[in-house]
């Protein structure tokens, strides 16, 4: 695709030229695009459906209790071991007693929502807990609930993601229920030229 | 005004320019930045004051804050001066050039050649800074700097040579005087060849991109400043965008008819710096549209191609005036 | 910088040049590990006589993590996640080395759909990796307050947008985990077809403009032809791998040797050029970020319905076990052979896992092809080489 250099003098002092045109005509091009920056935090930004963020603990959505039975189950897949539960014993059903995140060296990768048996424990569509201590980011159950309450929801729950990952055992014709919601109505409009 | 003792009247009006350089020179780095992140898709400053205004304000005080290092082995005079030195011909320059017919510091009448002259001088303060910091990196630009500044001064002068033969005098009120009828970069072949061979020598001669390799900040890392924090920094900075400012206007001045312009006489100085600035946003552009190349290939480009053009422009302007003046034009 | 480190005691005769340098000394000029154009943490010794180097010793090791140790202790479930982090800017390509060396492993089989979402993004992740190559390539070339800026700020626009598609994919734009062991984890979103379309378009415009301001520029070419010529001999005893080995004249690609990952579907040609030199790698790149183009449009054609993974999704963190035995399984990475080498021993946990580093084998190739070059050059080479220390040093 590249042309051999040019040889003799002036050949070569047009061909400079040209590439000092072509060159400076894209910047120029590019003067008069509109910027790509997105005035954050002026600005919101966008996030996809599937965003992972901060992680929080939710209620149960028909009882009003808390979905976490203390399974310990995201504790034993963490990679960086950030989750710490304990569990105690009531009559129907298990409670977390303790529940502790070390979002400081969390992944964010979504690994205990995908272990999560009762959907208990999502991410966030957002990351915004900027602090300057870092004990701020030593999540208890009472701060991770709060989470939960105070930013919307991911598309992700362990069901959900568990489903959208099974192999099929479904009759033909039927829609599989992994299909995620829109994500194309939420694209930042970083792309425009 | 006229009944004041000269050297009182030169004290305020060299008060007052340096007064107004300091604020654009701060302020054409402003112009930079904005304009520089426009040809990147991006906004440059934006959050200090509306849109940015006061960023340059921030980043003095900013500067003014920062603790003054000097490395254990350094040479400690030579490096303290050594900012000074750079900055005094840098601001020095402008004292030659008239804003408007009759308003200007120092109407010499060999302007020209002390403007050449003092501009050149800002090798020494560089060299001096590289020498002193006591580092691997300084002193390899150091002697860069040097090796490339020289070299590009001759086609500069070279360059500038031509409007001074085509108005006749040093003087640059003259000069400028001269342009009354038609700028000089109007001129059929020459004007054009003198303006690009200007903007070129002088774009080396002021370290900028793509002729920087003396900074060069990936390999060199700021080169001969790299020592260098706090105020000091700051002066090295100024001197730096005044020379090229300077550059600006005196190529505004040379080639485009300095303060001509459509409108009233006292719009003069206006026109002006508008002239200087867009040779200055020529320049920016051609910064951050080209990657740098090496020393080798900066000085060949140098001594075997624009030295010998600008030898040949210069003779071809001096055939034309004689032609010119042998058939009465 | 005030003390210089002590020169090598022994510098490989092999590797010194010498020159016809009447000056008085060496000197010994350190780069790194903190540079701006040092690409991550690497430190450089450059021996130089004036302005012309003589000798390179590489210090690396500086972003040491302990991979290979930490996946002995993680299970297969875990350690995807993980494995992003070793080469970080195509994150996607080492997470499939150690997925597919378990699945051959364990023999577990992969749906097809799942193979070609991991063809997807493993292009995708090309076309990003060399974004960012060329930007900071030309950065380090160009100055980051000059023209270099300018092109790396360009390259970036492009690369945000692919990370703006991975982002609705999988949540996450730079460290995915994507992959999983019997598939992949996400499936893709309503609207992503569309929307991945629209900008793999638009880079593929774009990408004429990056070669609009470099192609012919004659700046470049200047500091590009004839530098770091790596000879097919070199590049073959040496071992180096991806754009460097193809651009010496080899014609070694593993989606074509040994293809992996239902590869062999798709239609793709494979750029060689003959030169060497930091030129040649460029426009193999430059053909790459087409030809993964033209495979992803591919792909989008024509995604086959069915699972993403033939395990169900993860339950508990010892739910795949691998059984005893060892398995080297290499992908064709943006810079070169990913490989992973696992020694399974029937449990959840692999007894030994090594990576094979492409950047690390890429590097041990700079001592030979910097002496003789200037200090200038010695950037637009490593540029050229494209290292991520992530892989060097694991």
């Amino acid at each position: 695709m590249a042309n051999a250099r040019p040889q003799g003098f002036f050949a070569e002092t047009w061909q400079l030229a040209l590439a000092v045109i072509r060159a400076m005509r894209i910047t120029f091009i590019t003067f008069f695009r509109k910027p790509v920056t997105v005035h954050y935090p002026d600005r919101p930004r966008a996030y996809p459906d599937r965003y992972r963020g901060l992680l929080a603990l939710v209620y149960e959505s028909d009882t009003g209790e808390e979905a976490c039975i203390g399974c310990r189950l995201c504790e034993f897949v963490c990679p960086p071991a950030v989750i710490k539960v304990e569990m105690v014993k009531g009559e129907k059903r298990n409670y977390a007693k303790t529940f502790t995140l070390e979002l400081y060296a969390c992944e964010f990768c979504e690994l205990c929502v995908q272990v999560c048996p009762t959907d208990a424990i999502v991410m966030m569509k957002s990351f915004d807990m900027a602090t300057a201590d870092r004990r701020d980011m030593l999540l208890d159950k009472d701060r991770l609930h709060a989470i939960g309450e105070q930013f919307p929801r991911s598309w992700a729950t362990g069901n959900l993601l568990r489903d959208m990952q099974a192999p099929p055992k479904k009759a033909p014709g039927e829609k599989p229920a992994h299909a995620a919601p829109d994500a194309a109505a939420e694209k930042p409009a970083g792309g425009a030229a | 005004m006229s009944n004041l003792h000269p050297a009182l009247i030169g004290l305020i009006s060299g008060g007052v320019l340096l007064g107004a350089l300091a604020g654009l020179v701060a302020y054409v780095t402003l112009l930079e930045r904005k304009f520089a992140a426009r040809l990147q898709s991006r906004v440059g400053p934006y959050r200090v004051g509306p849109h940015g205004l006061l960023q340059p304000i921030a980043d003095a005080v900013k500067l003014l804050l920062k603790e003054d290092l000097v490395p254990a082995e350094a040479d400690r005079r030579i490096f303290n001066l050594a900012p000074v030195v750079f900055l005094v011909p840098c601001l020095l320059i402008f004292a030659t050039i008239p804003f408007a017919p009759g308003l200007g510091v120092a109407d010499l009448n060999i302007g020209i050649l002390f403007f050449m002259a003092v501009s050149s001088m800002e090798i020494v303060g560089l060299f001096m800074a590289g020498w002193s910091s006591n580092n691997k990196y300084a002193l390899l630009s150091a002697m860069r700097a040097v090796n490339q500044i020289i070299s590009y001064d001759l086609p500069f002068i070279m360059a500038a040579l031509v409007p001074v033969l085509l108005a006749g005098s040093l003087r640059l009120s003259d000069i400028a005087a001269a342009q009354e009828g038609l700028w000089f970069v109007f001129y059929p072949v020459i004007g054009q060849l003198g303006f690009l061979a200007f903007v070129i020598a002088s774009v080396a001669a002021e370290n900028r991109v793509p002729f920087d390799i003396l900074e060069a900040e990936s390999e060199l890392v700021a080169g001969f400043r790299v020592e260098y924090s706090g105020m000091k920094f700051a002066l090295i900075q100024l001197g730096e965008y005044a020379h090229v400012l300077g550059t600006s206007f005196l190529g505004a001045l040379l080639f485009l008819g300095a303060w001509s312009g459509p409108g009233p006489a006292w719009l003069g100085p206006g026109w002006f710096l508008l002239k200087a600035l867009g040779i200055f946003l020529l320049i920016t552009w051609v910064r951050w549209s080209f990657i740098r190349i090496r020393v080798d290939q900066i000085l060949q480009i140098s001594w075997k191609v624009l030295l010998p053009l600008t030898v040949l422009l210069v003779a071809a302007t001096a055939i034309t005036i004689v032609l010119r003046g042998a058939s009465g034009g | 910088m005030s003390a210089p480190s002590p020169m090598p005691a022994d510098l490989n005769p092999r590797l010194v040049k010498t020159l016809d340098y009447t000056g008085s000394e060496r000197l010994t000029m350190n780069m790194g590990p903190q540079h701006p154009s040092a690409h991550g943490v690497f430190r450089a010794i450059l021996t130089l006589e004036g302005e012309q180097v003589v000798a390179v010793d590489a210090v690396i090791g500086y972003l040491h993590r302990c991979h290979e140790k930490l996946a002995e202790t993680l299970t297969y479930a875990q350690y995807p996640s993980i494995a992003s982090k070793t080469d970080y800017v195509a994150a996607m390509t080492s997470e499939l080395a150690y997925v597919m060396a378990a699945e051959r492993l364990a023999k577990i089989e992969v749906p097809k759909r799942a193979e070609y979402l991991r063809v997807a993004v493993a292009e995708l992740q090309r076309v990003a990796s060399h974004c960012l190559w060329l930007g900071t390539w030309c950065m380090d070339m160009g100055g980051a307050l000059g023209g270099g800026a300018t092109v790396f700020l360009y390259c970036i626009r492009e690369r945000e947008l692919v990370l703006d598609l991975f982002e609705s994919l999988t949540g996450a734009r730079l460290l995915y985990g994507f992959h999983q062991v019997g598939g992949v984890r996400y499936d893709v979103p309503e609207g992503w077809a569309a929307e991945c379309r629209k900008t793999i378009d638009l880079i593929e415009s774009r990408i004429l403009e990056y070669e609009a301001m470099l192609e012919d520029n004659t700046f470049f070419r200047m500091r590009t032809e004839g530098v770091g010529v790596i000879s097919r001999e070199l590049a073959l005893d040496v071992g180096i791998g991806g754009p460097l080995l193809r651009a010496s004249g080899v014609a070694f690609d593993l989606r074509r040797a040994q293809p992996y990952s239902s590869y062999q579907d798709f239609d793709f040609n494979v750029p060689v050029e003959t030169a060497g030199d930091c030129f040649a790698r460029y426009q193999v790149r430059m053909v790459e970020f087409r030809e993964s183009i033209k495979i992803v449009r591919q792909i989008l054609d024509g995604l086959p319905e069915g699972p993403i993974s033939s395990r169900p999704g993860l339950k508990s963190v010892a739910q795949v076990r691998v059984p005893k035995g060892e398995m080297y399984a290499r992908v064709e990475g943006p810079r070169g052979e990913v490989g992973c080498y696992l020694i399974g021993d029937g449990g959840a946990k692999p007894y030994r896992m090594k990576w094979r580093g492409a950047s690390f084998s890429n590097l041990a190739v700079l001592p030979h092809i910097i002496p003789g070059h200037s200090v200038a050059d010695v950037v637009a080479i490593m540029g050229s080489v494209d290292p991520v220390f992530g892989e060097v040093d694991r």
